[in-house]
């Protein structure tokens, strides 16, 4: 079981870091969506790993469900077809100061894991959803409501952006 | 090397990697997908840390559905600014929407 663990780790981890190469580094749009469902694929895969799968389910629910269709609609709408925006890559200036500033936080983060390891338990326990319900009706229950506030204002406010009155035109 | 560590080194290169295409992309669009990379490694981040510590991992799973709800209205919200932009533009690309620069 042990053996499966690290195998199933490495295998989640190659294709996050496939994913999400191909999502940055793709010229056409649709191609780095399909890097990003990839990359949320692995993740889902690393949380049943971590003996949650109700994480799992609402990662691939909430994310490869909704978020991808909702990124998907914004490629169509904006004319991103291969040769449009992502065409011609960035100047060189661009590349050399992004390199550095991603290599700041990156260096900070990773001497901070490195340096100050923190001893984990060998076999993660698994959270029932009943235990979740009873967190989210119980003492979470402020931040729970907000959300609902903060996604129906959301929504609200989509709405009202590209709302165009008829007969306008 | 602990486990706890390997799972926050997989975080740590989803945020860079999503860092490094917000400032690579050039329209919304791409950057939009960069910022999710980013919010899923602090979803991954925070779950590891509250599955393999000592640490309430009610509070760690629920944080992070709390992230998945903001991403969520994150994404709408995005998806409606770019059409009005690109509705306004023409297109979805930050170099061409730099009106108070000229």
């Amino acid at each position: 079981m042990e053996v499966m663990a690290k195998v199933a780790f490495c295998v989640y981890t190659a294709v996050i870091i496939g994913g999400s190469v191909f999502a940055v580094a793709s010229s056409s749009l649709v191609r780095a969506l399909v890097g990003l469902i990839t990359t949320l694929v692995g993740v889902a895969g690393m949380y049943m790993l971590l003996a949650s799968p109700f994480m799992a389910f609402m990662q691939l629910l909430i994310y490869v469900g909704a978020v991808s269709v909702l990124i998907f609609f914004a490629v169509m709408l904006t004319r991103a077809e291969s040769g449009g925006d992502e065409a011609s890559g960035a100047p060189m200036k661009t590349y050399v100061f992004g390199l550095a500033a991603t290599m700041a936080p990156a260096a900070i983060l990773g001497w901070l894991i490195l340096t100050r390891p923190v001893a984990s338990i060998a076999v993660p326990a698994e959270v029932s959803i009943k235990q979740l319900g009873e967190g989210l009706l119980g003492s979470y229950f402020l931040p729970f409501e907000l959300i609902s506030v903060i996604l129906m204002v959301a929504m609200a406010g989509a709405v009202l952006l590209t709302w165009e009155k008829r007969g306008k035109k | 090397m602990s486990a706890l560590t390997l799972y926050q080194i997989v975080a740590l290169i989803l945020l860079c990697a999503g860092l490094f295409g917000l400032t690579q992309r050039r329209s919304l669009v791409g950057m939009l997908i960069c910022v999710e990379l980013m919010l899923n490694g602090a979803g991954l981040s925070m779950v590891a840390a509250a599955q393999l510590t000592d640490f309430s991992a009610t509070l760690g799973q629920l944080g992070t559905l709390f992230v998945m709800g903001l991403a969520a209205a994150e994404a709408t919200l995005v998806l409606a600014i770019v059409v009005v932009v690109a509705r306004r533009f023409g297109s979805a690309q930050t170099s061409d929407i730099t009106t108070l620069k000229e």
